[in-house]
C-alpha cells in the first residue's frame, strides 16, 4: 500500500509507504546473522549465540536498523512501482513508525522527473553549415604541409639574420651587473620572430651576422613570472654562432610524393588534400546539423512545472565527472593526481561540468518523452543486432557486451537513436 | 527441602545449548540435593518425564588476594535427559 502527494513545486512529493510485517519477520534472520560475529554473551563464543536466545535477551527490534536495510529497496522500489512514478536522485526517507508486531510506516521525500509537454520535433528547419572547400584553403593546406617538409640550411658566413631565421647562440644574461638564475644558456637554438623570448630580444639579433658579439638591451614585461625581474631592464650578452635559414621545398611532384606515397603528381595531391577537407567539412556539419535539429526538438520542448529538479542536474553532473575521472585513470592519473596537477578543487571541478548539464537532462527527457510518444519499442531482433554491432565495434564477444549491458538498458539507446533519426531524417534544410 | 530451593538456574552456554536437540538440560542444583530430589524437583517444576539424570560437583576456583587464599564457590551440575515423549522445558526455548 502506498500513498503519493504532490508537492506544490510539481516535481517533488511525498511517497508514503508501509512494510509488510511478514517481511520484517523474514529480514529478521539474515539481520541477525549479519551481526551475531559481534554479539557477545557470556557462555557463547562470538558469533554462536543462538537467535532465541538473543531475540529473549536484546528483543528484535535491536536489529531494526538492520532489517531496515534489507527491506527498505524492495518495498520503495514496490512503492514507487504502484504509483507510477519517476524518482530522480536519492530519496529521502522517514521511519514514520516502525512498531513491533505491526506494519511499519514509512515515507519518502522525493524527486521526480518532470513530465515534458511536447512541441514540433520532425519536420523541423534547420540551418546547415556552408561545405565548400576553397582552393585558397586548398593551398593554405598544401603551405603547411611545406613548411612541415621544411629543412634548415646553415648559412654561410656573412649572411644576416632575418626574421624567420635559426640562431644558434649563447647568451648572458644580467640585471644592474647581477648575472640572474636561468639568464645563461649555451648552443641555444632561437627562432627569430618566434616570440620565445622577451620581447624586443629576437628583433635586436636580425641583421648580425654568424660570430658577432651583440648586447641586447630589453625590458622585462610588467607580467613576467618571474617576479623579481618582472619590469626591469636587462642587458643580455649575446654570442651569435650560426644562423640558419628555412628552406622551403618545391611544391612540384617530387614534394606531393614525399607527402603521400599514394599520389604521383601535385594535381593529385591537391585534388586529394581537397577530397580529405570536403569529408572533414561534412563530416562536421552532419554532426552540427543533427545536433541542431535536436536541438531544436529540445527547445521546442517545454519542461512541466518550469524547472528541472536540482537532483537530475546533480546527478548528470555527478555521471560526467565520474566519466572524466573514469577516462584520465585509464591514462594513469588518479584523480588526486589529477586535482593537484589541475588546481581545481571538487567544487570547481563540479561547477566546470554543471554548465551544459541543464541542457543535456532536459534533451534526455525530451527525447525519453519523443520515445514514449511515438511508442518505440524495440524488438529483440533490433536488440540482437545492436548486440553484434556493439560487439563487433569493440572486438569482444557478443556475451561480454550482454553481461555488461542489459536488454534494457540497450533497447533503451537503441530507441534514443531511433527518435535521434526521426527528428534528423524528418528535418529540413533553412 | 523445596522443588524452587533445589533448582538453582538453568545453565545457558554454548555447550549446554548444544544438548537441548537431544532433550538433555543442565542446571545448576543445589549442592546437597541428591538425584532422586532433583529429579522429583524437575518434574514438579517443568511439568516433564525425566529419563536419566546425571550430576557433577564443580569444585570452587582457587582464587588469592594477596596474601589470603580463598575459593569461589562451589557447585553442583544436574544434567537431565528427558524421556522421548516428555513436553521440552521452555527456558530453552531454541528455534
Amino acid at each position: 500500500m502506498s500513498k503519493w502527494t504532490a508537492a506544490a513545486d510539481a516535481n517533488r512529493g511525498t511517497l508514503e509507504f508501509s512494510i509488510a510485517q511478514a517481511d520484517v519477520q523474514k529480514a529478521l534472520k539474515p539481520a541477525f546473522d549479519k551481526n551475531k560475529n559481534q554479539i557477545a554473551v557470556p557462555g557463547f563464543r562470538k558469533g554462536k549465540v543462538p537467535m532465541s536466545l538473543f531475540m529473549q535477551k536484546f528483543g528484535e527490534e535491536a536489529l531494526y536498523q538492520d532489517v531496515m536495510d534489507i527491506v527498505l529497496p524492495a518495498a520503495y522500489d514496490a512503492a514507487v512501482a504502484e504509483q507510477g512514478i519517476t524518482v530522480v536522485g536519492r530519496p529521502d526517507i522517514i521511519p514514520v513508525s516502525m512498531d513491533k508486531g505491526a506494519d511499519w510506516q514509512m515515507k519518502a521525500e522525493v524527486a521526480v522527473a518532470p513530465e515534458i509537454k511536447l512541441g514540433d520535433y520532425t519536420g523541423l528547419s534547420v540551418e546547415k553549415q556552408d561545405t565548400t572547400v576553397s582552393d585558397e584553403e586548398v593551398d593554405a593546406e598544401i603551405k603547411r604541409q611545406q613548411e612541415n617538409q621544411a629543412e634548415l640550411i646553415l648559412q654561410e658566413d656573412g649572411t644576416k639574420a632575418e626574421n624567420g631565421d635559426t640562431v644558434v647562440i649563447d647568451f648572458d644574461g644580467s640585471v644592474d651587473g647581477d648575472h640572474f638564475d636561468g639568464g645563461q644558456a649555451k648552443d641555444y637554438s632561437l627562432e627569430l620572430g618566434s616570440g620565445s623570448f622577451i620581447p624586443g630580444f629576437e628583433d635586436q639579433l636580425v641583421g648580425h651576422v654568424a660570430g658577432d658579439d651583440v648586447d641586447v638591451k630589453v625590458t622585462f614585461p610588467e607580467e613576467y613570472q618571474a617576479k623579481d625581474l618582472a619590469g626591469k631592464e636587462a642587458l643580455f650578452e649575446v654570442k651569435l654562432h650560426e644562423i640558419k635559414r628555412k628552406s622551403l621545398p618545391d611544391l612540384d611532384d617530387e614534394f606531393a610524393k614525399d607527402v603521400d606515397e599514394d599520389v604521383e603528381t601535385l594535381a593529385e595531391l591537391k585534388e586529394k588534400t581537397k577530397k580529405n577537407l570536403q569529408e572533414a567539412r561534412d563530416e562536421a556539419a552532419k554532426d552540427a546539423f543533427e545536433d541542431a535539429a535536436v536541438q531544436a526538438a529540445v527547445d521546442n520542448a517545454e519542461v512541466v512545472g518550469g524547472n528541472l529538479p536540482e537532483e537530475m542536474i546533480h546527478e548528470d553532473v555527478d555521471r560526467q565527472m565520474q566519466q572524466y575521472l573514469a577516462q584520465l585513470q585509464q591514462q594513469g592519473i588518479s584523480p588526486e593526481m589529477f586535482f593537484q596537477i589541475s588546481g581545481q578543487t571538487q567544487e570547481s571541478f563540479h561547477k566546470q561540468f554543471e554548465e551544459g548539464a541543464d541542457n543535456r537532462v532536459k534533451t534526455n527527457l525530451v527525447l525519453e518523452a519523443i520515445v514514449k510518444a511515438e511508442k518505440i519499442d524495440p524488438s529483440a531482433d533490433e536488440v540482437a543486432a545492436e548486440v553484434k554491432s556493439l560487439a563487433d565495434q569493440y572486438n569482444i564477444s557478443e556475451e561480454q557486451v550482454k553481461q555488461s549491458l542489459s536488454d534494457d538498458l540497450l533497447k533503451h539507446d537503441i530507441a534514443m537513436k531511433a527518435v535521434v533519426d526521426k527528428i534528423v531524417s524528418s528535418a529540413k534544410v533553412k | 527441602m523445596d522443588a524452587r530451593d533445589i533448582i538453582r538456574r538453568p545453565i545457558i552456554t554454548e555447550a549446554s545449548m548444544a544438548q537441548t536437540e537431544m532433550k538433555r538440560y543442565v542446571f545448576e542444583v543445589d549442592v546437597r540435593a541428591t538425584k532422586p530430589e532433583i529429579k522429583r524437583a524437575i518434574e514438579e517444576i517443568f511439568d516433564v518425564q525425566v529419563a536419566r539424570l546425571n550430576t557433577a560437583n564443580v569444585r570452587g576456583k582457587k582464587k588469592r588476594q594477596g596474601r589470603y587464599v580463598g575459593f569461589t564457590r562451589k557447585m553442583k551440575k544436574a544434567i537431565v535427559t528427558l524421556k522421548a515423549d516428555s513436553k521440552d522445558i521452555q527456558i530453552f526455548n531454541e528455534g
